[in-house]
């Protein structure tokens, strides 16, 4: 630690062969094809391509089972007609109906709970234990309990959600809260503003970088949790009138019990359009229109 | 948030209407004999003075969350399969860590945990270097990255049991999965928000390839870094907990998961509340005690964060 450091002198030295520099190119007009792989989304694009395309010729060159791995042509057929004929798209909307419910409670919840938290020390002190100790709890550890309380049901999944969203999000909230500065403090002060509308004008847009976050991992761990419930109890979960339904996971585990991988493959693709569809859609567009245009969080 | 006025006065061209200029009217305060100067300095009480300590009020806080729920099941005689007393819960986990078998159960998920999550970490690094290596790399990492991070890992499991069997395999594949694409998309954000300024000192010291990675991004990019594994720790948790629930006795002594699911179809509802202790304590241990130091020996030591 302490030793100093020796001192490094480099010998030095000529370059010889100084004809041989050459400056390079220092503009030149890129080729037609350099210009369309300088675009992001063709390269992209390219990419998925290829992985798609090495797929199907892995699967028919050599001969792997359809139960082990079906063709890319295979899954998007099974894909084309779980929408068309299996109610794919119905179970999309049940799953996420279960969902929404589950994560907007929870936001409730968790703005009742932080706001309590800036208002006194004891529910301060009461919200960071309880978030110490809940936080690190995985929601769907609760899901047997909450089958025990409310029954095989949408009710119990909608309980775990909820568990799942309140304690990220509350974390976040409350350490954004704390670390908003204190010049804002006193200028909220300075406009007597108090208990809610302190809340609600000045520590949430001050803090909302950090509230996202927690929206964004709370939202991570209430998607993951509710497929995980429904991989296993989806099916109760089915009991609406025409009781035809149930939900993503549940799609997943019921094929995969058949066997029926292609399908398994296309519950997947729609787990997956789903996910990318809400993180980039729908929380780019919450940020483009709050701290990006606020311009507290850069690019 | 939804707040109109405050908006139309930010934003540089509002659309529109000029926020009017409210005067408020003049004042003067009458009673100015009543004001006085409270306490500027007084002395704490001793109950003052342990109050303060952060430590003694979370500990009541908790102590009295145990008493509440001990006196509710007990002076309401709660039907103990549906929500059994702490005192039995604590009396459970006893009995279970130092009589039953617990304790391997836990090694058994902290084993399949620990291998997964490594493997996971391996597989994010050779990639995080592929793609600081060319652009193709970096492409396909910022694709599979935005494909596969949404997907919950535990959607895998079924194909994961069809590939690898049931059993500890299938767990590590699907924790891989849990681990990799979380750590991989905030190490590859990081590197890209290292400041040029940095990366031209790495160059001038002539470093190059994984020596440039390993000394100048690694570094420069560790909050980032840190980031990505605690939410890769949080996944892979949350993923073993939830397959092992599932499918969890198929590797023969089956895990904590196992354990909470076990003792529920049993309707061993202390049981249950054993293992979440458990779960719960394990998580602790490892958010509070194992990331807490490597942060403080890190970027806390560097000064990168708070």
């Amino acid at each position: 630690m302490s030793t100093i450091p020796n001192v490094l002198v480099r010998s030095e030295f000529e370059a010889t062969d100084i004809t041989e520099a050459d400056t390079g190119d220092a503009a030149r007009k890129l080729t037609l094809f350099e210009r369309i792989s300088d675009m992001n989304s063709v390269r992209k694009l390219s990419i998925l391509v290829l992985v798609i395309v090495a797929w199907e010729i892995y699967t028919r060159l050599s001969g792997v089972s359809e139960l082990i791995l079906p063709k890319f042509s295979a899954t998007a057929a099974a894909l084309f007609q779980a929408v068309t004929s299996e109610q794919l798209l119905e179970m999309v909307w049940n799953s996420m109906t279960v969902l929404v419910t589950g994560y907007f409670i929870g936001l409730v919840i968790a703005t009742l709970l932080t706001t309590a938290a800036t208002m006194t020390r004891f529910g301060n002190d009461v919200l960071s234990t309880l978030t110490a100790m809940l936080n690190p709890l995985p929601a769907i550890a609760l899901l047997p309990l909450a089958l025990l309380w409310f029954g095989l049901g949408a009710d119990a999944i909608i309980f775990t959600l909820l568990h799942s969203v309140i304690w990220p999000v509350a974390l976040n909230a409350l350490v954004g809260f704390m670390s908003v500065s204190e010049t804002q403090r006193m200028v909220g002060k300075n406009y007597g503003l108090k208990g809610l509308v302190y809340v609600g004008k000045l520590l949430i847009p001050a803090a909302f970088p950090q509230i996202l976050m927690g929206l964004k991992i709370g939202w991570a761990y209430a998607w993951r949790t509710l497929i995980a419930a429904e991989l296993v109890f989806g099916g109760s979960i089915s009991d609406t009138e025409d009781g035809a339904s149930g939900g993503l996971g549940w799609f997943i585990f019921a094929n995969q019990m058949d066997l029926q991988i292609a399908s398994v493959f296309a519950g997947l693709f729609t787990v997956i359009l789903v996910g990318v569809f809400v993180e980039n859609v729908v929380f780019n567009a919450i940020e483009n229109r709050t701290v990006r245009r606020w311009g507290m969080q850069a690019r | 948030m939804g707040d109109a006025g405050a908006m139309s006065t930010r934003s540089p061209k509002g659309k529109g209407s000029i926020p009017k200029l409210v005067i408020r009217p003049e004042f003067e305060i009458s009673d100015i004999a009543q004001a006085q100067i409270s306490e500027v300095a007084r002395k704490l009480s001793l109950i003052e003075r342990i109050w303060n300590i952060n430590g003694v009020r979370k500990a009541v806080i908790l102590l009295g969350l145990v008493a509440a729920w001990e006196g509710y099941t007990v002076g309401f005689d709660v039907e103990p399969l549906m929500l059994p007393s702490f005192s039995v819960s604590v009396t459970t986990l006893y009995n279970a860590l130092f009589h039953g078998d617990l304790i391997y159960k836990v090694w058994f998920s902290v084993k399949v945990l620990l291998i997964g999550y490594s493997a996971g970490l391996l597989i994010a690094a050779i990639l995080i270097l592929w793609a600081t290596a060319n652009r193709f790399g970096s492409d396909f990492i910022a694709m599979a990255t935005a494909m596969f991070n949404p997907l919950p890992a535990i959607a895998l499991l079924p194909l994961a049991m069809l590939w690898f069997g049931l059993g500890t395999a299938s767990l590590v594949f699907v924790i891989i999965h849990s681990v990799l694409w979380a750590v991989a998309l905030s190490t590859h954000s990081g590197f890209e928000n290292v400041s040029h300024t940095l990366r031209m000192i790495g160059r001038n010291h002539g470093l190059k390839g994984i020596r440039y990675v390993w000394k100048i991004l690694v570094p420069a990019a560790l909050p980032s870094i840190l980031a990505g594994m605690k939410i890769g720790w949080a996944f892979a948790w949350r993923t073993l907990i939830g397959a092992e629930l599932v499918f969890g006795a198929a590797s023969g002594s089956g895990g904590l998961g196992w354990y909470i699911f076990e003792s529920s179809q049993n309707i061993d509802t202390d049981g249950v509340f054993a293992g979440l202790f458990m779960v719960i304590l394990f998580g602790i241990v490892v958010e509070n005690v194992v990331f807490r130091n490597i942060e403080l020996r890190t970027v806390n030591r560097w000064g990168m964060q708070r």
